[in-house]
């Protein structure tokens, strides 16, 4: 019997009626609410934080549409890995940042962040072929962060797509030529 | 410890079968008092997240992993998000235990509505070969009714909530009472076709869906707006829920008393009149315990919630539930067996895609031992639910040529999942562990509950037939998949207080009323004797409705 159960029996004695910091020790306090407040962790220093919001927008720069940065992806990303993600989540962005930034140093004689838009991207590829360490760890999780964060965004599911709240009707045999703009669900 | 004569009638549990005991009985004139473990939640108020984008959902509606290790752990198996968080059971403050082999997944609801809000909608009746395979097979329990006994309950309730789906006359899957269904896509057309002609005997049909295709002015419901976000709550009413459907009426006749947040621990008992003298409940708010008491006693709180209820009604000192004369109280208990799944690509009909998101889509069903063991290794059989459509192009790299691929359409796919029907087993049981109690003093229920042989050579069967079917269709890179299957994953549990004719061998009589107590009718999951492969919530409803009716004959009969 572990000490929550243990903690918990005794409870059990005194109905849900016992003092506050006792229902917490003993996993009775409510149900937790999905933080959307400022990260409770600082994942990033300043550094990685501006290397980390450049290559959002390199994974999806604005077009004829707004790109990952107008869409608030960075936050999201930064948010995603300091409260909702596992810890050790954290771990290949962190280490993927460090990479690149140490590759451009090497190859540009720059840190990653003031490489020009077409040197990260080319070593965002690197990345993605796993031709720096732990490269392609990164780079799929940090891409699917990104996209998820793009498409879930304001702008991408309004602006990028087409948002249809209430479509009221369906039809099975809609003309595709029709479609304007991909839907978002 | 207060107790009250205000009411004639008690039901525990608001979910689906609840709210159909609650509707009718106040509807028959009787004072009824509702009891939910879960919080309220009130019709449209309550739905916060109905019709919010993902933008305007904490966590872009998806569940943090961190909350889900820590919080929902076995919710996180029936699609719980953070639009539908606050319906569902936090497994941390509601522990329960397993045997050693035996996982099982509790999937709870944490709301009033139960699993009204969160179901999947999917609307069938049972055919008379469901309610006779027990007996065809000499497996499990016989049942005492027939389909000829429910078939007009089904059309009862099946007239008043609105199913949406196709007539098909067929014997093994009886049709109901149909508003027109959802229709099919121009690709499941083309496959209907293909398929039924590859395979004569068997169909692809259209959903069955307790989602409406057309208005119900008079209930304030509006017909589905194919959005497809159901489980968020539905303003527009247009699925069958407690809140949308039951208790709107129940609440009309002036009669409902409904108390949310009441935790039911057990129901006393008089061995000398065989009745239930009173319910007990734990106020989850102020921990106080309360006896309330009626003339009749509805146990809808759910398959397994109902079981621990009847098992923890106990004599002081004794480990035999009041309600367990014959012994098999706990025992029997099912789950559909599923997580086989199949899907392809469907060639051509590019020019043509869908508008609007349906709730379902289509229904293969059953053809397995129809009318005659099949000498197939395996006995009874399973049905597909699936759908056609296309999705977005998923490019590789990033960078603007990837955001300019991902604005096109992937051509269509098709996908189904089975679900087996699982057999009774004497073994198959839950208990109460009489060393841990939960918050409010319940003692922890303990699953000893496993799929079999026949459950997973019919598994083995669904995906080599669910194969063959989508290549004989047609279908392009055919695929099938098998993930763990576990049982309470498709959340249909049922069995643990059977019905039968036998007292000795059944918790139930015919009438869902329990052998050993007049006054207490559980018509809920628990009284299932067999499963059908069809999903199993609108014969919750016909049941009940039956019970109803006649538990309120019996009370002014004075035979109750």
């Amino acid at each position: 019997m572990d000490r929550r159960n243990a903690l918990g029996g005794m409870l059990a004695l005194f109905g849900a009626q016992v003092f506050a910091p006792l229902a917490r020790a003993a996993g009775l306090a409510a149900p937790p609410v999905i933080d959307q407040g400022v990260p409770r962790l600082q994942v990033f220093t300043p550094d990685q934080r501006a290397l980390m919001t450049v290559l959002c927008e390199r994974v999806i720069p604005t077009t004829d549409t707004p790109g990952a940065i107008a869409a608030g992806v960075p936050a999201y990303v930064e948010k995603l890995l300091a409260d909702w993600a596992l810890a050790e989540d954290r771990r290949p962005i962190l280490s993927g940042l460090a990479e690149i930034d140490s590759r451009s140093w090497q190859d540009y004689k720059v840190p990653a962040v003031q490489a020009k838009p077409e040197q990260q991207d080319a070593l965002l590829t690197l990345a993605m072929n796993d031709q720096i360490p732990d490269g392609e760890e990164f780079f799929k999780a940090f891409r699917q962060m990104v996209i998820v964060g793009y498409y879930t965004s304001e702008i991408g599911m309004t602006q990028e797509r087409e948002y249809l709240p209430v479509p009221g009707e369906y039809n099975g045999a809609f003309p595709y030529s029709q479609v304007n703009k991909v839907y978002s669900a | 410890m207060a107790t009250t004569d205000r009411f004639d009638a008690i039901v525990i549990g608001s979910g689906i079968s609840g709210g159909w005991a609650a509707k009718e009985l106040t509807e028959k004139g009787l004072r009824v008092l509702m009891l939910d473990r879960g919080h309220m939640v009130e019709h449209v108020d309550d739905y916060t997240y109905d019709g919010k984008p993902a933008y305007e959902v904490p966590a872009r509606n998806i569940m943090p992993d961190t909350l889900r290790d820590s919080d929902y752990f076995i919710a996180q198996h029936g699609y719980v998000a953070p639009s539908n968080q606050a319906f569902y059971n936090n497994d941390r403050l509601n522990p329960y235990d397993y045997g050693e082999g035996s996982k099982f997944y509790w999937i709870r609801p944490a709301a009033v509505g139960g699993k009204s809000l969160i179901w999947g909608r999917w609307s069938f009746r049972w055919s008379a070969a469901d309610f006779e395979a027990n007996k065809r097979d000499g497996i499990g329990g016989e049942w005492p009714i027939g389909y000829d006994d429910l078939a007009p309950w089904y059309s009862y309730v099946e007239k008043y909530i609105g199913v949406s789906g196709s007539r098909e006359h067929l014997d093994y899957l009886p049709d109901s009472e149909f508003q027109p269904p959802m229709p099919m896509n121009i690709a499941e057309k083309w496959m209907k076709q293909r398929l039924e002609s590859a395979f004569p005997g068997r169909k692809m049909i259209n959903a069955r869906l307790s989602n409406m295709t057309e208005d119900k002015p008079e209930q304030n419901r509006s017909k589905c707006q194919l959005r497809n976000q159901c489980g968020n709550g539905c303003s527009f009413g247009a699925y069958f829920s407690t809140q949308a459907v039951t208790l709107p009426a129940a609440r009309a006749t002036g009669r409902l008393t409904l108390r949310s947040d009441a935790v039911v621990t057990n129901l006393e008992y008089d061995p000398a009149t065989k009745k239930v003298t009173g319910v007990r409940f734990i106020d989850a708010k102020t921990g106080q315990a309360e006896v309330v008491r009626a003339k009749v006693v509805f146990l809808n709180a759910s398959t397994l919630g109902s079981v621990q209820i009847l098992m923890n009604s106990r004599a002081e000192g004794s480990e035999r539930s009041h309600f367990d004369t014959s012994g098999t109280l706990g025992r029997y208990v099912m789950d559909h067996i599923f997580r086989v799944g199949v899907k392809g690509d469907i060639p051509g009909m590019e020019e043509f895609i869908e508008y609007g998101r349906r709730p379902g889509a289509i229904y293969v069903p059953r053809f397995r031992n129809n009318g005659r063991d099949e000498d197939l290794g395996f006995r009874r059989g399973y049905g597909y639910q699936g759908g056609a459509y296309r999705e977005p192009s998923k490019p590789v790299g990033f960078g603007a040529a990837m955001k300019e691929g991902m604005r096109r359409y992937s051509g269509w796919k098709f996908q189904m999942g089975a679900f087996g029907e699982c057999l009774p087993y004497e073994d198959n049981r839950v208990s109460l562990n009489p060393n841990k109690a939960d918050r409010f003093g319940l003692p922890l229920m303990r699953f000893d509950v496993t799929f079999r042989d026949n459950e997973m050579r019919m598994m083995a069967d669904a995906r080599e037939q669910g194969e063959k079917m989508l290549r004989a269709a047609g279908l392009k890179n055919v695929e099938s998949n098998v993930k763990e299957h576990v049982p309470g994953d498709a959340i249909h549990e049922m069995g643990g207080a059977r019905m039968g004719d036998d007292p000795r061998a059944s918790v139930l009589n015919k009438w869902s009323q329990a052998h050993d107590a007049s006054n207490l009718f559980v018509t809920d999951g628990a009284q299932m004797a067999s499963i059908s492969c069809v999903n199993p919530s609108l014969t919750f409803m016909a049941l009940t409705a039956r019970a109803v009716d006649h538990a309120v004959k019996g009370l002014k009969a004075g035979t109750i």
